[in-house]
């Protein structure tokens, strides 16, 4: 393991094609991600293949990488996108849908620190649904369109949801402050 | 960068998915910037076989991808690993493709505008073409990297041949193309001789290498053309029967002595 | 399998009219072997006969057991063997990784994933792992050079036959080289030429010196370099009596052969002395320093 460069050094190098960083690199970030991956989608290969996307695209487009925030963050941008390319296909869908009912706590996430209880309880109190689509639109930054995808949803239910998801929201953080 | 961390409790249930809401949800957020803690997730769980995906991941990246005429051949029948061999003769550079169907191209325009000297440029240009990217395919002057080719146990005729069959099945549908705009038997006078010349290339290939056979028997028929060309006008002496019969022989010959002397191939210098 | 060993019996080889070598006999072993000579002894015609490149004028050669004459052992014979030719041509569009991919699919590596995995060993030998995708028109002369060394250690073959593996190589892949020659040679027969003698001092156990197609030397390094000892003294100025003399870099000269003076400042001997010592022969004037 190469623990001497930094992120940004491993990216350098593997813009010049050098192996050993590309490595490094995934050896870094492939485990975590794949883990953070597998908290949205089952089915374990579609996990893999996504993770084999995400750094051969790495390798392709290192200078997609503009400098700003942390690679890490940067590549979960990237992984999340070719999860949802992957889940595009038939077989897919049904590994999202399993993740609804299963795992109680785990699988319906939400946004932010503890520190925000308030938003924390009032997040808790939505549907798991509407969990879902908060936390596609707004823990993992995809587009509408693409939460539609990752949740077997038709657009328009996505941002219904979202809207109402953002009253109740609001409602409970008024209520909350006075 | 504050000093929070997960503590070991939060990173156990954060990997095995029975973590709070808001304790995924806020894991995830610091994970995004603390690489030590990302180090430490990594260890925990193995949700994927990480080196095998890693093993696919660097194939994806080294190994070359197979050529547009690798593919083909593939798909024609030959096994994934002789495809690549034959594929990546120096003859199927697409620089080199390009020359020859322009060269054609050339020479069947004008044969099809009806010139005479058209269709002598034709006969004089279809029949030496398979010859010479045949001889392109395997002549070491070409191929750079014969010496430590020539050293491995693959069977130099397999590969020659294979080369050969691949280089005609590429050039001659091209040129048959090119022929059928010329008008009257010409289109295919030229297959006779055509044939023959690859014959004479390949069994000379065990004397003197396979281009400077080649470039020899190119400017020989050049020569031919040009003189009967001048003596004239007409094309007919080429596409005679005897002329036929002849070239027919000529191939057949050459062939044989290819074969009985193909163990020269094995050597180094059995040309200069 | 056959016996590891390579015999060579009166061996000659002529082009038109050179006799490029003449009645050589050799048998080799296990182990490292360095071919030292100047340019134009042969060396690389020896090496080309050894890697069944070339046939005999005359004599007979002996692969491990095998007779290169007859195809179904010369094919045999290429099986287990790896050849490093002095110049190597890489074709165009070709990385490091797809050109030790093509040679080893030559070597009837049949199997993408076994292939692949080989391919990377190999690479990882020469310490060219992390440069696999590099183009080899875009690498340096030492690189490419590394490279085609991959290529002839595919395999782990029982004899490796190399051709001046260390030219233009830098000093500190020179002695990763020497680390993988000298494991490979445990089991492995070995021949290397080269002009460095420090890589002949340093690796090999046995060397064979070679002028105009002929052997003038074949035996252990030490014994050669003890045919040099009390032949070599420093001196602060290049001595007359000296057959090859030449200035070092603390400024003195170093003075090999002819007539000893008396009370001179004896050292001992590198290979480097005591080949040029066989070179020179009779005490005259050589070109000085450098291994022609």
């Amino acid at each position: 393991m190469d623990s001497r460069r930094s992120d940004e050094q491993l990216l350098l190098a593997v813009a010049e094609r050098d192996m050993g960083a590309f490595r490094a690199l995934y050896e870094r970030h492939a485990g975590w991600l794949a883990i953070r991956l597998a908290r949205r989608c089952n089915d374990r290969d579609l996990v893999a293949d996504a993770i084999q996307d995400t750094f051969v695209a790495v390798w392709q487009r290192p200078q997609g990488f503009r400098g700003d925030g942390d690679i890490a963050a940067w590549l979960w941008g990237i992984a999340i996108r070719r999860l949802v390319s992957r889940l595009r296909t038939p077989g897919g869908v049904a590994a999202v849908l399993g993740s609804a009912e299963s795992a109680p706590a785990a699988e319906d996430q939400v946004l932010l620190s503890v520190e925000y209880g308030d938003i924390g309880q009032a997040l808790a109190r939505l549907s798991p649904e509407m969990r879902a689509v908060i936390q596609a639109v707004v823990l993992d930054g995809l587009t509408a369109r693409e939460a539609a995808q990752l949740l077997h949803v038709p657009l328009s239910s996505v941002k219904t949801r979202l809207y109402r998801a953002k009253a109740h929201l609001r409602a409970a953080l008024a209520e909350g402050s006075s | 960068m504050t000093g929070w961390h997960l503590d070991d409790d939060l990173l156990r249930r954060y990997a095995e998915r029975t973590d709070s809401l808001a304790e995924g949800a806020s894991a995830e957020q610091h994970l995004l910037s603390c690489g030590p803690c990302r180090a430490r997730v990594n260890a925990a769980a193995g949700v994927i076989d990480v080196a095998a995906v890693w093993t696919r991941t660097q194939d994806t990246v080294e190994v070359p991808r197979p050529s547009v005429l690798e593919r083909v051949l593939r798909v024609a029948g030959l096994p994934a690993h002789e495809a690549r061999l034959v594929a990546v003769a120096s003859a199927f550079r697409g620089a080199w493709l390009a020359g020859v169907a322009t060269v054609l191209a050339f020479a069947g325009v004008a044969a099809a505008f009806g010139h005479a000297r058209g269709m002598w440029l034709f006969l004089a240009v279809a029949p030496i073409v398979p010859c010479l990217v045949v001889a392109s395919s395997y002549d070491p002057w070409l191929d750079v990297a014969f010496e430590p080719e020539l050293v491995t146990p693959y069977p130099a005729l397999r590969l020659v041949l294979l080369r050969t069959i691949a280089v005609l099945a590429l050039a001659l549908p091209l040129v048959l193309l090119f022929g059928l705009v010329v008008p009257g038997a010409a289109a295919f006078a030229w297959l006779l001789p055509a044939t023959g010349f690859v014959a004479v290339v390949l069994a000379a290939s065990t004397w003197v290498s396979p281009l400077r056979s080649a470039c020899a028997v190119s400017a020989a028929w050049l020569a031919v053309i040009w003189l009967l060309a001048a003596r004239s006008d007409a094309p007919e002496a080429v596409l005679q029967a005897r002329a036929q019969a002849g070239f027919l022989i000529l191939a057949a010959a050459s062939f044989m002595i290819f074969l009985i002397r193909r163990r020269r191939l094995r050597q180094l210098r059995p040309w200069g | 399998m056959g016996t590891t060993s390579i015999s060579l019996c009166d061996v000659g080889r002529t082009f038109g009219a050179t006799r490029a070598l003449a009645g050589v006999d050799l048998d080799l072993k296990p182990g490292v072997t360095g071919l030292l000579g100047p340019n134009g002894a042969g060396k690389t015609t020896l090496l080309r006969l050894l890697a069944t490149a070339l046939p005999p004028s005359r004599g007979q050669v002996s692969v491990l057991g095998l007779d290169p004459e007859v195809p179904a052992e010369r094919t045999d014979i290429r099986r287990q063997l790896g050849y490093l030719p002095q110049e190597v041509g890489f074709p165009r569009g070709f990385t490091a990784f797809g050109f030790v991919d093509y040679i080893a699919l030559l070597k009837e590596w049949t199997q993408p994933a076994a292939r692949h995995a080989e391919v990377r060993r190999v690479l990882g030998l020469v310490g060219l792992s992390d440069l696999s995708t590099k183009r080899l028109r875009a690498m340096s002369g030492g690189q490419r050079r590394r490279v085609a060394l991959a290529q002839a250690l595919l395999g782990a073959p029982a004899a490796l036959i190399l051709d001046e593996p260390t030219a233009g190589v830098d000093p500190e892949q020179r002695v990763t080289l020497r680390t993988v020659l000298a494991e490979i040679a445990r089991r492995s027969i070995v021949v290397l030429s080269t002009h460095q003698t420090e890589d002949v001092a340093a690796l090999c156990e046995r060397v064979i010196v070679l002028d105009r197609g002929l052997i003038r030397y074949d035996g252990p390094v030490t014994d050669l370099v003890a045919q040099a000892a009390g032949r070599v003294w420093l001196a602060d100025d290049p001595d007359p009596a000296a057959a090859v003399s030449w200035r070092t870099g603390t400024g003195r000269y170093r003075n090999v052969g002819g007539r000893v003076r008396d009370g001179a400042e004896h050292v001992e001997p590198s290979l480097e002395d005591a080949y040029l010592l066989l070179r020179g022969g009779a005490p005259e004037r050589q070109p000085t320093g450098e291994l022609a």
